[in-house]
């Protein structure tokens, strides 16, 4: 078993220590996991989480088993999901969706043979004011045709960038938005892992979080 | 302005777009002046009073009123509260603005309540999908730590509060308080059995009070301004403001503050700019995907208030109203909202877990030209095992109203457009193309 | 009693206890309410909804789940409103529309939930015409359990029984919604001591045990109930036969000892029964050193030749432990009376000392852990020796709130649910009693748990190189706790009933001190001769003298002292020294076949009688199968030698011995057949019964036994599948049985400049063996553990100082 490297244990210890229980650090040690292993949910990762929670690795994958966001299939360098529910849908989200699997050639659902792309479509994700809305690891574009999806898939694939921010991608490839996003956010994705500083974002804030831990670095040697 | 226009909780956002979510930008619009104001000069339970006053009902969907719940919680340590920032219900993307635009408004709403409720640690549970929102309200955590209004010792009174940041990772059901618990406890997002209810077993067990993001925003204006001034606007039982979240076949998507009693007719047409493209209305969802439809005729001459569209069969629910033009197809908008719900069926009870597939399925199949003359009745009764009596408020053979909101677009569909969903199964596809 | 209350169930009013749940209250009361996910021995979860009924609530009646709702007084109940039918039918039909209706090839068929209730309130036909759910066909979830998820209806209780019940959650709901499925985690198996329970209670052929996968239909199947005799816990079983074989082992509930579960042990191992190594025919051992098969009245010729021959006090008696206690008790009537010897130990000197294991008082019984505020453990870890007694410390520790204090060298299955563990050095124990006692340091808040009564002290050996005197000694410190109640903790299946049937040097049947003048004086009159005089020797001074040339004959009763004996070197001399060894027994062991007579006898299933458990309960054990070839009971062979030497031990029957024990053997006295007849709330007599007394009151006393440090010390104890012969003779098992490893902590494999996996060689002054080295942080450093038993470990012996190092 690949055992994690101190730096990563000892963030596996302050997200533990967030808790009252021990338990309830699974989530985000299995976006930790995800991590360090370029946003796969691997096997060893999950002994690691299991490890460190005091579970069996069998009650660790039952639980990451149930979260739609934890890929133990793998995923790719970019996430893509365009959300198909019911707002999305009406005003041609599944046009959209083709426009990326058909951009990418990755059917949704899979992840092309490459690595670079994982094409999903997914439930309400919240931006249904601003539908048709997709999110590239997790970062937010509202308003999005399927033209300006192909556009964003080969700024994707041709600019391979580190980081993804959502006002970014919203700016060259979004539209109508479901409300004013106000300021730029100085944070974004490294990998299909949501971007928050306690778990490990780019660009990080240079606020510590509420649970005393410093604002922590991107693993992996992944940063802007 | 009409009384509509009240602005409880999207005044700063709409005034200082650039920096509302900042807590300079609060804290020189009077933010914490409640909080400051409660450690001062109430008891923690004149601040449990003041809500109780206000006769506000939680916005998270069941609309239950929120003084009320803070009654039931049981009176052994320690205690927890639990934001539901989950917000997941297809249509709903109110509390992402407002953990987006006005995060302090929140923390200070938490830290409020912890104050009247004796809790001295809270979690925010914040969908996985919202980074974005979670970044802001950890960073606007991290400012009210600095400046004293959390921590071992808020404003030098000795009152405590501690606010951890819990991200999801995919699962509609955990916005269902008691799955959002066993989630927050690293479990599967699985609903419990109730009772006992989360305010006498909740979070580890312990006392616990799961209130929703805009239910937790709306508390430093009560506060402020006094639960019987907030009972006031609008009518008795729908009091305050709500947050609507508008979208679909409609001009002006996005996110309203209104004060409830207004129509239907106000709302889609007046507020939102009526039907785009020159079509006609043909359904809408009033309170999210969970709700049964409104059609025009009936309903939108009806008003907007918890009482009057629970009377029509429906719900106000999260505050999503999502709009369906002419075109839209009622056997593929309802097979995508059952698609939903049976995507987000957690799996552990009988009747959702293979109800909600096997409806999802018929649908399919009825969509795609396979289906047959008897479906429309076995699609019914089917859901009629899941919802028996097909009506609303539920009843369920289920553990939670999952399994139940999977039929509310088919009771829907069956009632109102029966003739469209018959035209499918006779003419083997779908007549609007 | 406790307080009831009154409810209606579908008009009939019924009295119930209060705070019960309506699907039990109900089916006590004759209204049963039909269900997948409940089980009476776990937490209810509402999962399957198909106890659906109708509640009158404040709004009107109210769809609710049966197993989840407490009774309350003037609750109003409907179980057969067309609402409920119509509820009850919609469920069973959601289960059945993806299962796949293989009835006709599932080992479940004829003895299914699913299937019975669809028979009783199912629709009839199926309205699903989606393709079924799909799974690849039962997959091998470990060496003995197979999963089919296609036939799997998600009740959890495979689930929940492995996390709530056994403690070690190795299966577990992966996925959600419609594709929910049971499943274990990649290259980790379902290696569960308690695994078979999981396919025992599973409502439908989703798990199936390998060892009893189409071997039987169960409309076929012949059973009756017996008592489990793997280990000294007693469980209650239902033995199935078919064709005369023995084929399955299901638990039956109870609630004194078992609570409806078993070990994997207990329920597998009878595959032993109908190995073909099975001794069939007595065998007698030519002067070419082979044996060769004889007949009964050679082979008992020969043996009664050989004692007439002998010095009666050169003879001498190991075993009884692994049969009845009507052979226990021919066994030491025929050594007291026939041959005249006291030489006789039913233990091999793995065991306690015999006037405690019998004679302890405050005794606590099983039922006793329902009701104790605190638990004290200082003994073997009951997860390898004792199983379901772990699983009761496990449920009082966990579900009912007893501290917990765990007294051990290692880390035992119980550590996450104690409330306190003490881990120490074998050597050490006498100096952690004491500090333990008097509270010091580290010890007082275990101290401080152990304050609040009821208390009950579970006392054995946590390992056999430690001093067995240390088992006194706790348990005249355990005496003095509030509302004390000691369970001496031995291991093999009926030693308890064998010691009560006086196979000890310093026991008389029933519990009677060999020195008791009046006891000794009844027992002759009843016997009808003299008991004989002097001291007899236990295991230790048998293997002794036989080492030593002191011995004419040895006597083995289903005893393997080569294997079980913690001197395994002591033993092999012994028994090669010895002119005349004569092993009743089932197979040929590492023991009997250095034997120059062994006697075919009836094993478990194939013989009747009595047998007594850990507690002091007497239960019985019933006969289901005949014994392979010329096998029969003991009792009966010690008979016909008992003619041969013009003598008779009255044995005509297994009934007749027991009546004769319960007019001999005092704190027997009472205890018949008819009292033991299986059935509900029939749970076995424990010792004394109700109209005996029991002379031999033995109150624990400090024996002051001396703390020794040495710089490497051994730990030596059993694991649950060792190379004991119901394991090494049954197929299933023998394929779990682990590779004996020498650990050490890795602080000290370092030290030694050692790494795991070298082979090492552990040594002591009574023995030593080649192992590979294995790593466990549990250990306090200078211990090293050597599991008992496995791989020829018996050869190491028990010296507690030992020297590891590198194997040359």
């Amino acid at each position: 078993m690949s055992e994690w490297s101190a730096a990563i244990r000892e963030r596996a210890r302050a997200l533990v220590a967030r808790y009252p229980d021990r338990r309830s650090a699974v989530m985000p040690l299995l976006y930790l996991a995800m991590l360090t292993e370029d946003g796969d949910l691997t096997e060893d990762g999950m002994r690691q989480v299991a490890e460190h929670t005091g579970l069996t690795p069998a009650q660790v994958q039952s639980v990451a088993s149930f979260y739609t966001m934890y890929k133990r299939e793998g995923v790719g360098r970019y996430l893509v999901s365009v959300c198909t529910s019911i707002s999305c849908m009406l005003l041609a989200a599944h046009d959209v969706l083709d426009a990326v699997a058909d951009e990418t050639g990755v059917p949704h659902g899979e992840t092309g043979e490459d690595g670079t792309f994982s094409v999903e479509h997914v439930e309400c994700i919240g931006a249904c004011g601003g539908a048709p809305a997709v999110q590239v690891n997790y970062e937010l574009i509202e308003g999005v045709t399927p033209d300006k999806a192909r556009e964003l898939c080969r700024w994707l694939r041709d600019g391979r960038p580190e980081v993804v921010f959502s006002d970014e991608m919203q700016a060259l490839f979004g539209g109508q938005r479901s409300f004013e996003w106000g300021p730029k956010e100085p944070e974004g994705a490294v990998a299909a892992v949501p971007a928050i500083a306690h778990l490990g974002s780019a660009a990080g804030s240079s606020s510590p979080p509420s649970g005393g831990s410093p604002a922590a670095q991107p693993p992996g040697g992944g940063s802007t | 302005m009409t009384a509509t226009s009240t602005k409880i909780l999207t005044g700063r956002m709409d005034a200082h777009p650039a920096d509302s979510h900042t807590i300079e930008r609060y804290l020189a619009t009077g933010g914490y002046e409640a909080l400051r104001k409660a450690l001062e000069t109430m008891a923690p339970e004149d601040v449990a009073a003041e809500l109780k006053a206000s006769n506000m009902r939680g916005r998270g969907g069941a609309n239950f009123p929120t003084g009320v719940k803070w009654g039931f919680l049981a009176a052994t340590e320690p205690r927890y509260l639990v934001v539901n920032a989950d917000e997941s219900e297809p249509g709903t993307f109110k509390d992402r603005m407002l953990l987006e635009r006005d995060p302090h408004q929140m923390i200070e709403g938490i830290a409020l309540s912890c104050y009247a409720l004796g809790i001295r640690q809270a979690f925010v549970y914040v969908r996985g999908e919202y980074p974005r929102p979670a970044r802001r309200v950890e960073r606007a955590i991290a400012e009210a730590y600095r400046h004293g209004f959390l921590g071992n010792d808020v404003l030098g009174t000795g009152f405590a509060c501690d606010v951890v940041v819990h991200l999801g990772a995919g699962a509609y059901i955990c916005g269902e308080e008691t799955a959002l618990l066993n989630s927050l406890e690293g479990r599967r997002g699985e609903p419990r059995i109730k009772p006992p209810f989360p305010a006498v077993e909740g979070l580890y067990a312990r006392p616990t009070i799961v209130n929703n993001v805009e239910t937790l925003s709306n508390v430093p204006w009560i506060v402020t301004n006094g639960g019987a001034q907030y009972a006031t606007i609008g009518p008795e039982t729908s009091a305050g403001t709500r947050l609507f979240s508008l979208s679909g076949h409609v001009a002006k998507p996005g996110n309203y503050e209104l004060v409830m009693g207004l129509t239907w007719r106000e709302f889609i047409y007046d507020i939102g700019g009526g039907i785009p493209n020159g079509r006609e209305l043909k359904a809408w969802i009033p309170g999210g995907a969970s709700a049964p439809w409104f059609v025009p005729d009936p309903h939108l001459d009806t008003p907007v208030t918890i009482d009057d569209v629970g009377k029509h069969g429906s719900m106000l629910g999260s505050g999503a109203v999502v709009v369906m033009d002419d075109t839209t197809c009622v056997v593929r908008a309802a097979m995508n909202i059952v698609q939903f719900f049976a995507h987000e069926s957690c799996g552990q009870c009988t009747p959702c877990r293979e109800g909600t597939g096997w409806l999802q399925r018929m649908l399919w199949r009825i969509e795609n030209g396979a289906g047959r003359p008897v479906d429309v009745d076995l699609l019914l009764d089917v859901s009629d095992n899941i919802s028996p009596g097909l009506k609303w408020p539920p009843a369920m053979t289920t553990i939670c109203p999952l399994g139940p909101s999977a039929v509310s677009p088919i009771t829907t569909i069956t009632t109102y457009f029966r003739d469209e969903v018959a035209a499918h199964v006779e003419e083997g596809v779908c007549p609007l193309g | 009693m406790a307080e009831r209350v009154t409810i209606t169930v579908d008009g009939k009013e019924m009295s119930v206890p209060a705070g019960s749940l309506l699907i039990e209250a109900a089916q006590d009361e004759g209204v049963y309410i039909p269900r997948f996910c409940w089980h009476k021995r776990m937490k209810p979860v509402g999962m399957c909804r198909m106890c659906l009924v109708e509640v009158e609530g404040p709004r009107g009646m109210l769809l609710t789940t049966a197993c989840t709702m407490r009774v309350n007084d003037g609750m109003q109940v409907d179980t057969q409103s067309d609402v409920v039918k119509k509820a009850q039918e919609g469920v069973l039909e959601f289960l059945l529309i993806n299962h796949p209706l293989d009835c006709p090839v599932c080992d479940r068929g004829g003895e299914c939930p699913l299937q019975d209730q669809t028979m009783a309130y199912g629709p009839g036909e199926s309205r699903f015409v989606e393709e079924k759910r799909h799974f690849e066909k039962p997959i091998d979830i470990s060496e003995l359990v197979k999963l089919d998820r296609e036939r799997c209806i998600l009740c959890a209780r495979c689930t929940r029984f492995s996390d709530e019940i056994s403690g070690d959650p190795l299966i577990e709901f992966v996925d959600r919604g419609y594709g929910t499925q049971v499943l274990t985690f990649p290259d980790e198996p379902f290696a569960s001591y308690f695994s078979g329970n999981t396919v025992q209670i599973c409502p439908v052929g989703a798990l199936t045990a390998t060892p009893y996968r189409f071997r039987a239909r169960p409309w076929d199947l012949e059973a009756v109930e017996s008592t489990c005799q793997q280990c000294s816990v007693g469980c209650r079983v239902s033995l199935q036969s078919s064709q005369n074989t023995i084929v399955r082992l299901n638990a039956v509930d109870n609630d004194a000892t078992n609570h409806g579960w078993l070990c994997d042990k207990g329920r597998f191992s009878f595959e032993y029964l109908s190995s073909p190594h099975r001794v069939g025919t007595p065998l007698v051992k030519g002067a070419d050193g082979e044996f060769a098969e004889a007949t009964w009245g050679d082979a008992i010729g020969l043996v009664a030749d050989r004692l007439r021959d002998a010095d009666d006090t050169r003879v001498a008696a190991l075993g009884g432990a692994r049969g009845t206690n009507e052979d226990a008790y021919a066994f030491g009537k025929f050594m007291r009376t026939v041959v005249g010897s006291p030489h006789l130990d039913a233990q091999l000197g793995d065991g306690l000392d015999p006037q405690l294991v019998v004679g302890v008082t405050p005794r606590a019984t099983i039922p006793d852990l329902e009701t104790a505020r605190a638990i004290l453990l200082w003994g073997p870890d009951l997860k390898e020796e004792l199983p379901v007694l772990y699983l009761r410390v496990r449920r009082a520790a966990q579900e009912l709130g007893a501290k917990l204090v765990v007294v051990h060298p290692r880390r035992t299955g119980l550590d996450d649910v104690a409330a306190h563990k003490i881990t120490y050095r074998p050597g050490q124990g006498p100096a952690v009693l004491r500090r333990l006692a008097a509270g010091e340091g580290e010890l007082a808040e275990a101290r401080a748990a152990l304050a609040d009564g009821p208390v009950v002290a579970l006392v054995g050996r946590p390992g056999l190189a430690e001093d067995p005197r240390l088992a006194e000694a706790v348990a005249a410190f355990a005496a003095g706790l509030p509302d004390a109640g000691i369970m001496p903790l031995e291991r093999r299946g009926n030693v308890v009933g064998a010691l009560d049937m006086g196979l000890s040097p310093s026991l008389l049947p029933g519990r009677v001190a060999i020195d008791d003048a009046a006891g000794r004086a009844a027992l002759a009159e009843a016997w009808g001769a003299d008991l004989p005089e002097g001291d007899g020797l236990g295991a230790a001074g048998i293997l002794a003298a036989a080492e030593a040339g002191d011995l004419d004959v040895l006597l083995l009763l289903g005893a393997d002292p080569a294997d079980d004996y913690p001197q395994g070197n002591v033993a092999d001399a012994a028994l090669a020294r010895t002119p005349f060894v004569v092993a009743f027994d089932l197979f040929l062991t590492d023991s009997s076949r250095q034997a120059d007579v062994v006697l075919p006898v009836s094993g478990f299933g194939e013989s009747e009688g009595t047998v007594t458990n850990v507690e002091g309960r007497v239960q019985k054990v019933n006969r289901l199968v005949p014994a392979p070839g010329a096998a029969r009971p003991a009792w009966s062979v010690l008979e016909d030698v008992a003619a041969r030497l013009g003598a008779s031990l009255g044995a005509v029957s297994a009934e007749a011995l027991s009546k004769e024990i319960a007019e001999v053997a005092p704190a027997y006295g009472g205890i018949s057949w008819d009292l033991l007849d299986f059935g509900d709330g029939r749970e076995g007599v424990v010792v004394p019964g109700p109209e005996a007394t029991q002379p031999l009151q033995h109150a624990p006393a400090d024996p002051a036994v001396q703390p020794s440090a040495r710089d490497l010390v051994l730990h030596l104890a059993r694991v649950l599948y060792d190379d004991g012969v119901h394991v090494r003779f049954g197929p299933s098992l023998a394929r779990v049985v682990p590779v004996a490893a020498a650990y050490v902590h890795p602080n000290d494999a370092t030290r030694l400049g050692l790494t795991a996996g070298t082979l090492v060689t552990v040594a002591g002054d009574r023995g030593e063996i080649d192992l590979p080295l294995g790593l466990d942080e549990s250990l306090a450093p200078g211990t090293v553990y050597v599991p008992f038993n496995l791989d020829e470990t018996s050869e190491l012996g028990n010296a507690l100082a030992v020297t590891l190092e590198a194997a040359g």
